[in-house]
């Protein structure tokens, strides 16, 4: 039986050296070239003639945007504006690259915390230099939840600056731990298929409902990381 | 919910207990800021998983949006704006929690 976890392998494509630093190119890096340049195309051929009434690529290309408009406006609030470029960047590229793992014999790169951490972390970094470019100093009063009694502070303080900084990993983490769990399981119930001979059709059944799971969770995972990004940017924009 | 609130634990205690290590590496004070920050992470993640359960998102100093409105002008009702924004929000809080 094959190890379920083979399929996390990072395999060296192109080896690049920078420095001591190891930038090669990467099975990892390949699928997310492939899943810009499928988004980019499937977003700018789809809607290049358009019509009034739209046929159904440029329909699912409209109800992306709406979904994802609406998203931002619920969540941030009209100031949020400025930011639904970044939020959607974001949305589209971790869904493309669930939606690309579930191709057999696909690499999936949201399953590697060092691909979720970065995306967590840039969402963490840019939504705190925005509080800070919005409140200045008063970013600090974050960290001490109003009509706090002073002798409290000492220990409150801590805790929500470290509750602050559990952001980016629990962000993080929710993705790529749904999508390793996912992936694995399937690949544990592929497993046993054969080698349980005519009894493999239990396994093989379940294998099916994992797959449509699986296709849950890859759309799901990407919409509650566009969502937690949105309501991060909602505290940093609208501190009270 | 249960997903949300496992990984708001966990990182919480990760983050606690990585803060706590490498401070205690770099000041030599080991093992006494490890535990000190392993509990406050601890502590730190209960916090969140009760704020996600609650439904107060992941909002620090969390206040209510009426409570701010208040303190800076104390007559003026919040217009639609505020009401419809914390409305929304806590309807969102169902797709978070997943």
């Amino acid at each position: 039986m094959a190890n379920p976890l083979d399929q996390f392998v990072i395999k060296t494509i192109v080896p690049i050296t920078v420095g001591d630093v190891d930038a090669s190119f990467t099975n990892s890096s390949l699928f997310m070239v492939i899943a810009v340049a499928a988004v980019t195309v499937f977003l700018t051929r789809t809607v290049r003639d358009r019509q009034l009434v739209p046929g159904r690529w440029q329909s699912i290309a409209e109800l992306m945007y709406q979904f994802v408009g609406n998203m931002v406006r619920d969540n941030v609030g009209s100031s949020g504006k400025p930011y639904f470029p970044f939020i959607f960047s974001l949305f589209m590229f971790i869904l493309m690259g669930n939606l690309l793992g579930m191709i057999p014999y696909s690499f999936t790169f949201t399953s590697h915390i060092a691909v979720t951490l970065g995306m967590a972390l840039m969402v963490f970094i840019g939504t705190t230099v925005v509080a800070f470019a919005k409140h200045g100093v008063k970013f600090f009063g974050f960290f001490l939840p109003h009509g706090t009694p002073w002798y409290i502070a000492p220990v409150l303080v801590p805790i929500e600056v470290l509750s602050y900084f559990t952001r980016p990993v629990s962000l993080s983490l929710r993705l790529f731990a749904n999508l390793t769990a996912g992936h694995t399981l399937l690949k544990v119930f592929a497993g046993f298929i054969f080698a349980m001979g005519l009894a493999g059709v239990v396994p093989l059944a379940a294998s099916v409902a994992l797959t449509g799971l699986e296709f849950l969770l890859a759309i799901l995972q990407a919409y509650v990381f566009a969502v937690l990004s949105c309501i991060y940017l909602h505290d940093a924009l609208h501190m009270h | 919910m249960a997903f949300a609130c496992g990984a708001h634990m966990v990182a919480g205690l990760a983050v606690g207990a990585g803060i706590g290590y490498v401070l205690d590496r770099w000041l030599g004070t080991s093992p006494w800021l490890f535990v000190v920050f392993f509990f406050l992470g601890a502590a730190a993640g209960i916090l969140n998983t009760y704020r996600t359960a609650t439904g107060m998102g992941m909002a620090l100093g969390y206040r209510p949006a009426e409570q701010g409105n208040e303190e800076g002008r104390p007559g003026a009702t919040p217009a639609a704006g505020a009401e419809e924004t914390k409305s929304q929000r806590g309807g969102n809080r169902g797709g978070q929690s997943a």
